[in-house]
């Protein structure tokens, strides 16, 4: 496969997501600005300009008309995809580290930072679909997270749960109506680095810099896998179509110049969901991984890093033809029961 | 439009020479093979014309999208965009290289024999000994003191070793009479040693130590073969074939022993090794016709 390589920003990635039909990727970095991206040919359709720091997120609406950003200015804006205007800025007290829409678009999360003397907090604002609308001031709802700050955060299957992932490793499912804590489950030794979902969202993939991801299932927090990888790990991605997970990460970014690119890992780890076995890497980027998204659609991935690339990757043949030799057994079984 | 009637006045060259409009149009022509031949015109930054010839082949891709992905395709860019046209900028998108992405299960392996072959000469020479040829003292040789003289061990000269490590078999009859030309007529003519491989002994020496390898993996490498079959006895020579293109082994290999024993010995225990998934047949060279 030939990746496409985007340069559209002078600094660090941070986010990386794809809108949910596939064809648009928005990328963050620690420069300021936003820029869109059509990902099959890696065409920059604009790029979204205000935040005044480092920007830490992204998320696309699932009807792709809004995006919303959240930066170390202390906002949370909200963008029109089509004419890259800000149509909203919500001010925070400390710095957001994450935002996610939740899966029908009527909901906003934002993770905030810790400092200052605030606490870290997880915020829902409601958000209008229509980019004339006003868009309401308010903040419905604020979890405080008074035992060790969240980093990461999302919305469960049919917003039921918040999904929080600590600093300290744990990770917690909150009443998406109340803010009550249900649970709290330490999975990790050190800082859980980002949390995705399965296309179903009824379980999720979280990267740790205790160089493991877990698969977690969202009812009961249950770790259904482990993958153990030899990097601390900054982001973790599920593949849809195949079964596969894709690790991303590399050595912290002080550490860097002092080790070589070979040893560095900055590489793409691919696993596989259910055995739990790495299955090839994807080399590239000469900085760590900061974040990998995966195409909804399945037919690629894209990666970004410490080295402010986003490479662009589409699947070839040989990604989709690769089995096991237990699952090509178990569907030759099925063929003949059938006949 | 005929050329003449196009060109400007010379009396008008200085105002017309910085407007596009001093420019021949550019031309667009059909070939035979279905390819199209554009040609067009430019100024560069010190107002020199520039022509430039693009022979494009068009490909029709057809891809059924979602209307609404269709739709998104035709938004205007803006932001830092919008002042760039139809299609990737070249500023900012660029094409990688070329990644190798196959799932496999043994990845690792491969990996590992990749790093291997990558590996510092350092590593590699760790733990062999330096070994005279003459006296197979640990010195090297030149500085063996029975240098002037002793043969080496084996009747076969310092230049033999060269010629093993160097990329072909000729470079061993020259490597002993460094510098000058010595015609082919000369070198079987002289003192029979190394040059007399060089002319028609070529073969007869390969042909003795020389075994032909085949069914070798695509990905095998030279250094692997030499690194099995060196346990055997010293190996001279190590040939892969591979693809000039793709860089792939073709599927065979010679190796040349210095000693014939040593080829024996390889050749029984190597015939139907598993090498990379493939079993090796191993046999003696046959003398080429």
């Amino acid at each position: 496969m030939r990746p496409t390589l985007l340069q559209g920003h002078e600094r660090a990635l941070t986010q990386i997501k794809y809108n949910r039909d596939g064809d648009i990727i928005f990328s963050t970095a620690k420069d300021q600005h936003i820029c869109a991206w059509f990902s099959h040919n890696g065409e920059r359709l604009g790029t979204y300009h205000g935040h005044q720091g480092a920007i830490w997120t992204v998320d696309v609406d699932p009807t792709s008309t809004m995006i919303a950003s959240g930066a170390a200015d202390n906002t949370v804006r909200l963008w029109d995809i089509k004419t890259g205007k800000c149509l909203k800025v919500w001010d925070f007290n400390t710095a957001v580290k994450r935002v996610e829409f939740n899966e029908d678009g009527s909901k906003l999360l934002a993770v905030t930072e810790m400092r200052m003397g605030f606490l870290g907090t997880i915020v829902v604002l409601d958000i209008n679909l229509d980019v004339e609308a006003e868009q309401s001031n308010e903040k419905v709802m604020t979890i405080t997270c008074e035992e060790s700050k969240a980093i990461v955060a999302g919305w469960s299957y049919l917003s039921k749960y918040i999904i929080a992932g600590h600093e300290d490793g744990t990770v917690s499912q909150y009443d998406a109506k109340t803010g009550e804590q249900l649970d709290n489950v330490k999975v990790h030794d050190l800082d859980i680095t980002d949390l995705q979902w399965a296309p179903d969202r009824t379980y999720f993939i979280t990267a740790s810099k205790d160089k493991t991801a877990k698969l977690i299932n969202t009812r009961d927090l249950e770790v259904m896998k482990t993958y153990v990888a030899d990097t601390p790990l900054n982001s973790a991605s599920i593949t849809p179509k195949k079964d596969f997970v894709i690790l991303g990460g590399g050595q912290a970014a002080m550490d860097v110049t002092t080790t070589s690119t070979r040893q560095g890992k900055f590489e793409a780890r691919f696993y596989h969901k259910i055995f739990e076995e790495e299955i090839g890497r994807v080399r590239g980027h000469f900085g760590p991984l900061n974040t990998v998204a995966v195409d909804p659609t399945g037919k690629g991935y894209a990666s970004g890093g410490e080295d402010g690339y986003v490479r662009v990757h589409q699947f070839d043949k040989g990604y989709f033809d690769f089995t096991y030799e237990v699952e090509r057994q178990a569907r030759q079984q099925q063929q003949q029961q059938q006949m | 439009m005929s050329k003449l009637s196009n060109r400007p006045d010379w009396a008008d060259d200085e105002e017309l020479d910085d407007s596009t409009s001093g420019l021949p149009p550019s031309t667009t022509t059909t070939n035979k093979d279905g390819t199209k031949t554009v040609v067009t015109w430019r100024l560069n930054d010190e107002g020199k014309k520039v022509k430039t010839t693009r022979r494009i082949r068009f490909t029709v891709h057809k891809e059924v999208v979602n209307p609404r992905v269709a739709e998104r395709k035709t938004w205007s860019k803006f932001g830092l965009s919008a002042k760039d046209g139809k299609g990737p900028a070249a500023d900012t998108t660029s094409i990688g290289e070329n990644i190798i992405f196959r799932p496999s299960t043994n990845w690792r392996k491969d990996a590992k024999e990749e790093k291997t072959e990558a590996g510092s000469m350092k590593d590699k020479l760790k733990d062999k000994k330096v070994k005279c040829r003459i006296c197979n003292g640990e010195h090297f040789t030149a500085r063996c003191p029975f240098k002037d003289t002793m043969a080496p061990v084996g009747e076969e000269g310092s230049a033999d070793v060269a010629a093993g490590l160097a990329d072909g078999p000729e470079a061993g009859g020259l490597g002993a009479v460094k510098g000058s030309y010595v015609p082919p007529h000369m070198r079987n003519g002289g003192a029979a040693s190394a040059g007399d491989r060089m002319g028609g002994g070529k073969y007869e020496r390969d042909d003795l130590a020389t075994l032909r390898v085949t069914n070798v993996s695509e990905m095998a490498e030279e250094q692997e073969l030499r690194d099995m079959f060196e346990r055997f006895g010293r190996v001279t020579r190590v040939f892969l074939a591979k693809d000039r293109e793709t860089g792939l082994a073709k599927g065979f290999a010679f190796i040349s022993f210095q000693e014939r024993s040593d080829a024996a010995k390889a050749c029984e225990k190597m015939d139907g090794y598993g090498f990379k998934h493939l079993i090796l047949r191993v046999e003696f060279a046959k003398k080429a016709a």
